[in-house]
């Protein structure tokens, strides 16, 4: 496996699976600190506020991985898409800005 | 106990930040002239720095990741109560950026050891450039958020 067409294509995979996890609460497991309670799957609150940042970066790391092996087959006899790994993150950091604007914007 | 951490964190921040500045001033702006402090500021090696930063990168997002249920109970819910929103919205995008950060770090890696030819010097400048944007917004964010109080008077 060529690491310079598959580390482009993790990257830009984990930013996109990242913002779906973040905007559709798609987090592998769930952390309630004030109880020290792990559950997984996105939970609502139970005694004080989730957390839900580290299943999130869970299913990013999962979610990236497959679709980088999945990939590779397609991306094996073409060029390494560099530009992927680092257009694809800037896109979703204004995406981010544009979903958190109410913080920002009353 | 956590208050050691949040030292070690931001001391490790320090550390990163002064790291990957140093490599992203020499591939963005590199010169070959070491008179003067800018100028050796940016004349150094830079692709001795990358794994240093990587290990301060995962260190420093690691005990963030520790640290940062403390916040989301006694720091988030006081930022709120106080009607901090822009305060709140910095820290969760601060928390959105390192996680775009880690998943870049495996191609930051492969470009500073492993360079590809062809395009990939301005992948090496646009990955750097973004990782030392995210290193220095989230060091601001959580520098402004740990003295909020004694800044802003509260």
């Amino acid at each position: 496996m060529s690491k310079e067409k598959v580390f482009p294509i993790f990257a830009a995979a984990f930013a996109v699976i990242y913002v779906l996890a973040v905007q559709y609460n798609w987090a592998l497991f769930t952390y309630h600190p004030k109880i020290n309670e792990w559950e997984w799957l996105a939970q609502p609150a139970k005694s004080g506020p989730p957390m839900y940042w580290y299943g999130w970066l869970v299913t990013s790391v999962l979610g990236a991985g497959a679709v980088s092996l999945v990939s590779w087959p397609l991306t094996r006899r073409g060029p390494a898409l560099l530009w992927l790994g680092w257009i694809v993150p800037i896109v979703i950091v204004v995406i981010f800005v544009y979903l958190f604007r109410g913080f920002f914007i009353r | 106990m956590v208050m050691y951490l949040v030292l070690l964190h931001g001391l490790l921040a320090v550390v990163l930040l002064g790291g990957i500045t140093h490599q992203a001033m020499s591939v963005a702006w590199p010169s070959r002239n070491k008179s003067g402090i800018v100028r050796s500021f940016r004349a150094v090696n830079g692709s001795l720095y990358t794994n240093t930063n990587i290990v301060l990168y995962l260190a420093t997002a690691t005990l963030g990741g520790i640290i940062y249920p403390v916040y989301r109970v006694g720091v988030r819910t006081f930022l709120e109560n106080a009607r901090l929103m822009a305060a709140t919205g910095s820290f969760e995008l601060k928390e959105q950026f390192v996680a775009i950060g880690l998943g870049m770090l495996p191609l930051y890696w492969l470009l500073w050891n492993r360079p590809p030819a062809g395009s990939g010097n301005a992948a090496r400048i646009a990955v750097t450039l973004i990782l030392c944007a995210i290193v220095w917004y989230g060091f601001l964010v959580g520098h402004i958020l740990a003295n909020i109080r004694g800044l802003f008077g509260l």
